[in-house]
């Protein structure tokens, strides 16, 4: 009886992998050419679950609403198949996510990985396969630069890289805040890590005195962390991407009574949570409610997604869409309609020039690196109503 | 007066019951041969195929998924079932013939892909050859196994899990700070370690992936080490550790009474154990061509024990019928077109098998189909937006129209219906006849309803909400799995 | 000194929600014999309760009572709801395997966990959510408090102690005082014993599980009031009340006060004064030494197996 359920079992089980194998098998068989007039699919690697899920879930949001408004202008016909790729579970999902899209034909492109992990691991398989992956926010300086890249050259990203914004935010400390003090924060996991060295550095050129503190990913209290902060240091530098904690550990610098003040990075830019007066905060791109051009987009953003604010993630992910929307369709007109391969995508990627760019300003990568041209990073000081106000 | 010590178990002496005897055991043959005229023989046939020629059909079955499906994605998962049919197979041997709840195991994974990373990448400059690499991580995970176990010797159970948590927490925290660890960087830290070797031999090198689509040659590389494993293992089974091991599991007094060594015993299986998930480690980072420490945690734990008891803890064959099963379906759930497809089969094979094929079974399917076609009717009725959402991952035909998937579901819906449904069914657990029948139909079309609403939505936490739920109800209704052994603890 | 002093005060705070959750698990494992698992995702289920109710209350920015009303409430109401939900956990996933072999309930345990972390996330997102209790008091609770030396303990903290205190005050009170109480204690000696004396073992069980869930509740209100909390903070938080229950010896309820307050300070002064990034690792050897030198911990009994 036991053999036989096994037998049984070990049947089902196999006809469940056929199954899926299906899907693989069907849309493997439609090799070859892309006919730019069918409906042609963006891959979207993000976490959308998990820890940093409120990071790809409001990218999803944008990534949507610039598809729908986007494509029909450039006429394509474009769907966004997304791909979960938590932070918990590592590098594994954004592997088997890369060897998903590379099995469907239809995929032309890739929106991400948004975190610099899944970008590491996933790059090699991308670059072999022709895929282009625009990044909106995978921001580790290793990915592009030093001397052992960690992604390759299919790999772009929108928004600079944390080798800006780390001597930025310093510079920034050091010529107007004129910081004698200063203690800097890492969470072990690369993105604060990556920030706060950058950060470390150019702070220990500059000639200030600097504290560095390292906290577990699970931290929740900070209290300890609040207790070592010297009484006379002037910023804590805090590169979190969970904003409410920055807001907690402000609140505790009050209660202890020292003077010093949060200075976070673009993960906890969100005006909701993180809003202690007196604190600074730098972003890849200035508010975008502030920019004229933008209002129309924020508009028709807002009545998709009532009751949702604007955050910082998701307009990025707006304009990575629009990049390679117009990459897509450089290579369908380059091609006459008809693709011959992805790879056309990702040879065209890079002359994409985009006007009133939603983050302000003009678009254009740099031909040196695959990062934006004449990116910078914009410093905020939050005010005692709450609001952002640009300083830097 | 004859003999009443029967001269074979087939024998059944003309007076009755004989001592010394179990009779019921005795005509257990009988019993088989008597259940149907097709079915007795069948497995009789079956039951004297040798157990390598099973492991023969299974190995040509797994091999001939390339050549089912070109899709590097297949593959890959093919893989990944794989590698986890190697890890349950490990923790088969510690809690399963041993009997120790180790909740560190996946510890030692981790600690085989970072050493075979250590030891085959840019990281340090040395490059072994796989040949040497592989055997020196195994025994160093043997032996990292046997230093686990040594404070574990005079702990019992509850006490062995939580330390053995503990150690996993301590793996995960030294990987994670590992890269300022007195001044050097040992594990890369958070980043992990990339640009790890793959498999190289005799001047060729396995390489991962043709053109981004994932090599099969890794596959079987994969195949023939679960192979050499499961061969191993089965072998060790059968000798005295094996036995041991099983005298240790039912009662670790007795054992010790009986003057088995129990700690070494211990230290064995936790050795064991180890040295299997070290080698799956080394496949794992070989293939990734890198590691990072958040893989190896509490997630992946909880997967490959679920893997262990749905399969059958102490039975071979079971747990890697359990990792068949599981890993794949994982996967599924992550698209919500397949997902659905999933539940429904889930639903209605879950139907059948707690009714059988009756007349009950036909009343409650009617019904509830009924009930959905109507149900969803009524709300069309009263507010067309209440039907008008778009199922995740599309649907069309009659499941359109039976389901109801509201447009905009308001927000309070999500958790009232979710802890709605997990409410009726425990009260369907205390409730008996009519009224569960009666209420078994509301709460499948709710179940359907949230599965549809909630689930799909959210792939990622339904997927271990299930394998969470698989957890508490295999050990409430069938703790031995599906091909374990009943076990009878005397008191 | 004024670090020493800002430590100790933080030590005390951490160590009181500890030894809050670290009591749930003695006062289970002294019953039933069994470490549940889920007790870590119960606090973590109490603290969004609590943030649940606080919302239905107007929110931090606009609320409808007074802030000390506000977090009575919401201390009862998470209180309660753990408590219920302690009930349907035992009821469903433990009692069924009460006679089963000792692994059984405990990987029914960690089902239950790791099913409400995940439930938990369906329901909620992975958001941090904050109490947000400095809008609440327009910082009262943060900036008021008592001067020692140089340092300020604000109200928030010393709240967090003194309810702490008052609760395990009154569950010491139960436990001795009551016959309820002499009920659990006649259990966690002897089971059988009790059942022959006269005992309603379901009762008191429930009843254990009634206490201890309602603490994890308390608990994680007082946690959450100072720090967002998440749906991945039962994990850790489980793993640190194991700690401080085993440390103060399991099944012994002074000795869970004892080590919870022991593993907030260790934890404290380890940030403090030794390494922010190893505390933990320093946290765990003393539990291993613990368990190896000492494993009926401070204050329990060495236990003796009856053949």
């Amino acid at each position: 009886m036991k053999k036989g359920v096994a037998l049984l079992l070990t049947l089902l089980a196999t006809a469940l992998v056929a199954a899926s194998a299906q899907g693989g098998r069907q849309t493997a068989a439609a090799a070859g050419s892309i006919n730019c007039s069918s409906t042609l699919k963006i891959g979207f690697v993000t976490p959308l679950t998990g820890g940093a899920g409120f990071l790809g879930t409001e990218q999803m949001t944008w990534a949507q609403y610039a598809v729908k408004t986007l494509a029909p202008a450039l006429g394509l016909k474009v769907v966004i198949v997304p791909g979960d790729t938590p932070v918990e579970q590592g590098p594994a999902p954004a592997q088997a996510l890369a060897q998903k899209f590379v099995a469907d034909k239809s995929v032309v492109a890739i929106l991400g990985p948004s975190t610099s992990g899944a970008v590491a691991a996933s790059s090699q398989t991308y670059l072999q396969a022709g895929l282009v992956h625009v990044s909106p926010s995978a921001t580790r300086t290793s990915l592009t630069q030093g001397q052992t890249k960690e992604a390759t050259a299919a790999f772009l990203r929108v928004v600079p890289g944390d080798y800006i914004q780390g001597p930025t935010d310093a510079k920034y400390m050091i010529n107007t805040l004129h910081v004698k003090k200063v203690v800097i924060l890492d969470f072990q996991e690369p993105y604060s890590v990556g920030l706060a060295d950058a950060v470390e550095a150019t702070l220990k050129a500059g000639g200030v005195a600097t504290t560095r503190l390292s906290a577990p990913n699970t931290t929740t209290d900070y209290s300890a962390y609040v207790t070592k902060v010297p009484s006379d240091a002037d910023i804590v530098f805090f590169p979190t991407q969970k904003p409410p904690d920055a807001q907690t550990f402000a609140q505790q610098l009050l209660e202890q009574g020292k003077k010093a003040k949060v200075f976070g990075g673009d993960g906890s830019n969100d005006a909701s949570t993180f809003k202690a007066a007196g604190s600074y905060v730098s972003n890849f791109a200035p508010d975008i409610t502030g920019i004229a051009a933008d209002k129309a987009i924020i508009a028709g953003w807002k009545k998709d997604n009532p009751g949702k604010s604007v955050g910082s993630f998701g307009p990025p992910s707006y304009g990575a869409v629009q990049v390679l929307l117009n990459a897509i369709k450089l290579a369908c007109v380059a091609d006459h309609g008809v693709l011959k391969d992805r790879h056309d995508v990702l040879r065209k990627v890079k002359q994409v020039v985009i006007k009133n760019w939603i983050l302000g300003g003009t678009f254009k990568f740099s031909t040196k690196t695959n990062d934006p041209l004449n990116a910078k990073f914009y410093i905020f000081q939050i005010q005692s109503n709450g609001t952002y106000k640009l300083v830097g | 007066m004859t003999d009443p010590t029967p001269h074979s178990p087939d024998d059944v002496p003309a007076d009755g019951p004989a001592v010394g005897r179990d009779e019921w055991v005795a005509r257990h043959d009988e019993r088989r041969l008597a259940r149907g005229r097709l079915l007795g023989p069948l497995e009789e046939r079956l039951r004297r195929v040798p157990w390598w020629a099973w492991l023969v059909l299974f190995i040509a079955l797994l091999a001939l998924v390339p050549a089912v499906s070109g899709s590097g994605y297949v593959r890959r998962v093919a893989f990944d079932t794989v590698l986890y049919m190697l890890l349950a197979l490990g923790l088969n041997v510690v809690v399963g013939w041993g009997g120790l709840l180790d909740l560190g195991y996946v510890a030692f994974y981790g600690f085989g892909a970072y050493a075979y990373a250590v030891l085959d990448s840019d990281k340090f400059g040395v490059h072994l050859p796989t040949l040497v690499a592989i055997p020196v991580v195994v025994a160093l995970g043997a032996i990292l196994g046997l230093l686990l176990g040594l404070p574990s010797r005079r702990l019992t159970g509850d006490y062995l899990a939580i330390v053995t948590l503990f150690f996993l927490q301590l793996f995960q925290t030294v990987m994670t700070n590992g890269d300022k660890a007195f001044g050097h960087n040992l594990t890369g830290g958070p980043n992990g370690i990339l640009r790890v070797d793959p498999f190289h031999a005799f001047g060729h090198s396995l390489v991962v992936q043709h053109q981004g689509v994932f090599a099969v040659s890794y596959y079987y590389v994969a195949i023939a080490i679960f192979a050499v494993v499961f061969v191993a293992l089965w072998l060790v089974n059968r000798s005295r550790t094996g036995r041991a091991w099983r005298s240790l599991r039912e009662d670790p007094l007795a054992a010790e009474a009986m003057g088995m060594p129990v700690s070494w015993l211990k230290l064995m299986s936790f050795s064991f154990g180890a040295a299997v998930a070290a080698l799956t480690g080394t496949a794992f980072a070989a293939l990734n061509a890198s590691v990072f420490p958040l893989t190896f945690y509490f997630t992946l734990l909880i997967i490959v024990y679920t893997m262990v008891i749905l399969g059958g803890s102490g039975s071979q064959p079971g747990v890697v019928l359990g990792a068949l099963i599981v890993s794949p379906v994982l996967e599924m759930l992550r698209e919500p077109a397949k997902g659905r497809i999933l539940f429904y089969v889930v639903l209605v094979g879950g139907a059948l098998v707690a009714f059988r094929v009756s007349r009950r079974l036909g009343v409650i399917v009617a019904a509830t189909v009924a009930f959905g076609f109507a149900a969803h009717a009524i709300a069309n009725a009263v507010d067309h937006s209440w039907v008008a959402g778009e199922h995740a991952g599309g649907v069309s035909g009659a499941l359109a129209h039976w389901v109801v998937v509201p447009a905009q579901l308001a927000r309070w819906l999500t958790p009232v219906s979710y802890v709605g449904l997990i409410g009726m069914a425990l009260v369907l657990t205390l409730v008996y006849g009519r009224l569960r029948v009666a209420l078994l139909v509301p709460t499948l079309y709710l179940a359907a309803f949230v599965w549809e609403n909630v689930m799909l939505t959210n792939p990622e936490p339904a997927r271990y909400i299930i394998l969470g739920l698989l957890l508490i109800v295999l050990m409430i209704l069938r703790p031995n799995g599906l091909l374990g052994e009943r076990r009878v603890e005397i008191i | 000194m004024d670090t020493f002093i800002q430590l100790t005060v933080d030590a005390l705070t951490l160590g009181s929600v500890y030894a809050l959750i670290a009591l749930g698990y003695t006062l289970v494992y002294g019953v039933l014999k069994l470490l549940n698992f889920a007790h870590g995702d119960v606090f973590m289920v109490g603290s969004f309760i609590g943030f649940g109710v606080l919302q239905l209350l107007g929110g931090s920015a606009h609320p409808v009572v007074p802030v000390w009303a506000l977090i009575v409430l919401v201390t009862l109401a998470a209180m309660a709801g753990c408590a219920a939900l302690g009930v349907v956990i035992e009821r469903f996933a433990y009692r069924p395997l009460r006679n089963a072999p000792r692994i059984a309930p405990l990987i029914s345990a960690l089902g239950v966990s790791f099913f409400l972390a995940n439930s938990m996330q369906l329901l909620f997102g992975a958001t941090p959510r904050s109490y947000d209790t400095f809008t609440l008091s327009n910082g009262a609770l943060y900036l008021t408090g008592i001067d020692i030396g140089n340092v300020r303990v604000p109200l928030l903290r010393i709240i967090t102690v003194c309810v702490a205190f008052v609760l395990m005050v009154f569950l010491w009170f139960l436990v001795n005082k009551t016959r309820m109480g002499k009920a659990m204690r006649a259990t966690s000696f002897d089971q059988e014993a009790a059942t022959m004396m006269g005992v309603d073992i379901d009762r008191v069980i429930v009843f254990t599980f009634v206490l201890g869930s309602a603490l994890a509740g308390a608990a994680g209100v007082m946690f959450a009031l100072r720090v967002p909390t998440q749906v991945s903070i039962g994990f850790v938080a489980g793993l640190k009340g194991f700690t401080a229950a085993v440390i103060g010896g399991i099944g012994s309820i002074p000795g869970a006060m004892a080590g919870g307050l022991l593993l907030g300070f260790a934890e404290s002064y380890a940030q403090g004064y030794i390494s922010t990034k190893w505390s933990d690792l320093i946290v765990f050897s003393i539990l291993i030494a613990f368990m190896i030198f000492r494993p009926q911990g401070l204050l329990g009994r060495a236990d003796i197996r009856k053949v």
